[in-house]
């Protein structure tokens, strides 16, 4: 099996299980009670936090919550940072979790500001800041790594550019594509609203994520009960899954530099060897809808993201999975669901590029002899289907 | 002795049936025994065509629920056996009634009794009166009165020649022919809500209807395979002993596609299911094909098009959903349990393979020359022999 769809999931690592299943032996006590069976619990997690926090160099005036994962921390964050009338915006192009979350606040009469018409190869450009100041914007949700096309909204220049020209607007940014696949700098945490993570797209556990926030914002509870992580998200704690997820982020922090370096050797393997097969088959036509930048505070090294039109990315999909090469897609080629991905089509790509598309994404494990193999296996299967998925020489 | 309980399950239509009566009885009752198979303790006996089961009173409540997915019954009670005697049956509805009493409110009763052994010395509104007047004397001071008409509570007793058994709750089943009275069919099944329904009112009409499903992989991923397998299974705790056939349509669709008109492709896809399934059904015993056609409902389903499919084939084709409204399709499916399944977000072609504007009223003439234009025969034989054959029975698949 060859495994390039690792923006969807990663394989739990080795050391990660042992965590958990030691854990799940153990620390069965309610971290929530007072004996000392439950107090031990209590400081697992307390040291757990702790560890996080120098992982990822989060100065003690944030808060950490512990969630189900990515969605839930940025359902979390927008609904109890904005009920029910502070201004948001958004670029357009991030993850439904975001996106759908402000969508839902125009029930409450408070519509979300767009910023589409700033993005530029996926990312927001910095001239948007006036827009913000003339819409009065208090809180800006974008990713930190787009899910699809790795652009990278790179927090501290536009930290700065916020703080010289829209004041008032904080920023939130989703993370769960960035940590271990980018480097964060202690300096990003410098007038960041929140952050959030998720377990099991750096090699943790799934079930699991983090929201970190200013710890001078008064978030509206959203889940009630118990008055457990600061009465904001209430129920018992799963110490196995925390005790995992902070190991997963340690060894995913210590091996940044490493992953990077691999990723960008896949990176430029992959996009040259696309180039090459392109001019191979002469019918094959490669276009990236990613950057091929190597800067990573522009495009991450872990995904790219491309168009090979007619042939549709999940028949090329289904295609590759029968080699056991598991890639991922952006839209679907359903007769039924023809909406293809809102990111593609909102980079300004048409609804048939977009459906033509696939996302590779790389982990650790990758090597440059999977992106051999696949990309024999994506040139043999072009081959085979470009006749049925070339309109041209439809009979009539 | 009080532990046990008898299920009274009473047939349906079998009771129509004349000479034939021992054969669906038979039937029916060796398919309750195959659902009831891994339920302890269970005996079954089936005097003078009544069916009764004795089971444990923990059990009684699965077979029950059990029964009701089993079609050929009418309605299943749990009750009681008792001796023919005035006291013991009295006790019996005093028992049952008397935690339904409260305080200050009347509560109304009725006795009912069905008299199957007619050498019993007492006729049935004799029965009906001695025992209701028993428990009316117990439990009269505690509000409880008698009421034909409007009773809140019915104790009805069943006497036989071998056995008198009391109950109060009928609980209905699906009603119908036992699954396997009529023969095979084979049904084509998609992952849409029609075809399940379509099966499942002809295993109510005593047919075992197995599936055929034409696989769209490798252009489409596994997921519609996965749903037609639960929806096959969903149909298969109806009936047990159930196969679903997996034909390989990709290679045919391809063909087609690359081949002929754009706006024959729908008709011809499925001028090669009716073909295919037909030499599958003829290979494996069923006597008729089964699908999931509503008149009108999408544009391969006009009478033209529908004349057009059937056209090649000899068995018969049943669509027991032919004149029925969409709504009333989805409201069976529900009932089903399959219509969760069957809205489950799966793709089950692939757009590639959809005509912009298919064509509502193919002649056939015109699909004839299409099908000159690729080798259909080779392509179907191909087909079938890589179809892939489930055992609906085996838990593990």
């Amino acid at each position: 099996m060859i495994y390039l769809d690792n923006a969807a999931t990663t394989p739990m690592d080795p050391e990660v299980i042992e965590v958990v299943q030691e854990s799940m032996r153990n620390d069965f006590a309610n971290s929530g009670t007072v004996y000392s069976l439950g107090l031990d619990t209590r400081k697992k997690i307390e040291l757990a936090e702790e560890q996080i926090r120098n992982s990822l160099l989060i100065p003690q005036n944030y808060r950490i919550i512990f969630t189900s994962g990515g969605t839930e921390s940025n359902n979390l964050f927008i609904k109890g940072y904005g009920f029910p009338d502070k201004k948001m915006a958004y670029l357009g192009l991030e993850h439904p979790s975001i996106t759908q979350t402000l969508e839902s606040f125009r029930e409450l009469g408070n519509k979300p500001v767009s910023l589409l018409s700033y993005q530029k190869e996926g990312r927001l450009d910095g001239s948007a800041v006036t827009q913000l100041k003339k819409e009065k914007v208090r809180l800006l949700c974008l990713s930190h790594v787009n899910n699809e096309l790795g652009s990278v909204n790179d927090p501290v220049p536009l930290l700065s550019a916020l703080a010289e020209h829209s004041p008032q607007t904080r920023l939130f940014l989703d993370g769960v594509q960035a940590v271990g696949k980018v480097k964060l700098l202690p300096d990003m945490w410098r007038g960041l609203a929140g952050y959030s993570i998720s377990g099991h797209k750096l090699n943790g556990p799934k079930g699991i994520g983090l929201l970190v926030f200013d710890g001078k914002l008064d978030l509206k509870p959203q889940i009630h009960g118990g008055q457990q992580q600061h009465r904001i998200r209430s129920g018992t704690l799963p110490v196995p899954l925390i005790l995992g997820l902070a190991h997963a982020i340690k060894r995913a922090v210590e091996k940044t530099d490493e992953i990077m370096k691999n990723s960008k050797l896949l990176f430029q393997h992959l996009t040259a060897g696309l180039k090459n097969l392109s001019e191979v088959i002469p019918e094959l036509n490669i276009r990236f809808n990613s950057s091929l930048s190597d800067n990573v505070s522009i495009q991450s090294p872990s995904i790219v993201n491309f168009r090979f039109v007619p042939v549709e990315g999940e028949v090329m999909l289904h295609h590759l999975e029968e080699k056991g090469i598991y890639v991922g897609l952006g839209s679907a080629c359903s007769a039924h669901s023809k909406e293809p991905s809102k990111v593609l089509t909102g980079i300004g790509l048409t609804p048939e590029d977009a459906r033509c598309s696939l996302r590779i994404s790389f982990g650790h494990q990758n090597t440059i002899a999977d992106i051999d193999a696949f990309l024999e296996a994506f040139g043999e299967a072009y081959r085979q289907l470009y006749s049925t998925f070339n309109r041209k020489v439809t009979h009539q | 002795m009080n532990d046990r309980r008898t299920i009274l399950v009473r047939y349906d239509e079998i009771g129509l049936k004349g000479k034939n009566r021992d054969h669906f009885i038979n039937r029916l009752v060796k398919n309750i025994q195959m659902l009831l198979i891994d339920l302890e303790g269970l005996e079954f006996r089936v005097p003078h065509g009544r069916i009764f089961i004795h089971c444990s009173k923990e059990s009684a409540d699965e077979c029950i629920l059990r029964l009701q997915k089993i079609p050929g019954i009418a309605s299943s009670s749990v009750g009681v056996t008792r001796k023919p005697e005035f006291d013991a049956l009295a006790a019996v509805g005093v028992e049952w009634i008397e935690p339904l009493l409260q305080p200050n409110k009347t509560f109304k009763f009725c006795v009912r009794t069905n008299r199957a052994d007619k050498s019993y010395p007492y006729k049935s509104p004799e029965i009906d009166r001695e025992v209701g007047s028993r428990i009316l004397g117990q439990l009269h001071s505690q509000g409880l009165e008698v009421s034909i008409k409007d009773a809140d509570f019915t104790l009805e007793i069943e006497i036989g020649q071998d056995e008198t058994v009391v109950f109060y709750n009928r609980v209905p089943g699906l009603r119908g022919l036992p699954v396997g009275s009529s023969g095979d069919i084979l049904g084509l099944i998609s992952g849409g809500i029609d075809s399940p329904v379509a099966l499942y009112r002809l295993m109510k009409r005593g047919c075992r209807a197995h599936g055929i499903f034409f696989d769209n992989r490798p252009f489409m991923g596994r997921g519609g395979y996965d749903k037609v397998l639960k929806l096959s299974k969903l149909l298969n705790r109806y009936q047990l002993n159930s196969r679903l056939f997996v034909v390989p349509f990709e290679d045919i669709q391809v063909a087609i596609r690359d081949n002929c008109r754009p706006a024959h492709r729908v008709v011809l896809y499925r001028r090669m299911m009716y073909r295919i399934a037909q030499a599958v059904a003829r290979q494996k015993g069923c006597l008729a094909l089964a699908t999931g056609e509503s008149v009108g409902q999408v544009a391969s389903q006009t009478l033209e098009n529908l004349n057009a499919v059937s056209q090649v084939v000899d068995l018969s084709v049943f669509r027991p959903l032919i004149g029925m409204n969409k709504q009333e399709i989805i409201n069976e499916a529900k009932e089903l349990g399959s219509y969760e399944i069957s809205i489950e977000p799966h793709p089950d072609c692939c757009s590639v393979f959809m005509p912009a504007r298919p064509a509502t009223r193919a002649k056939i003439a015109d699909l004839e020359v299409d099908e000159t234009k690729f080798p259909w025969e080779s392509l179907m034989q191909e087909a079938i022999e890589k179809m892939e054959c489930v055992e609906l029975d085996d838990l593990t698949v």
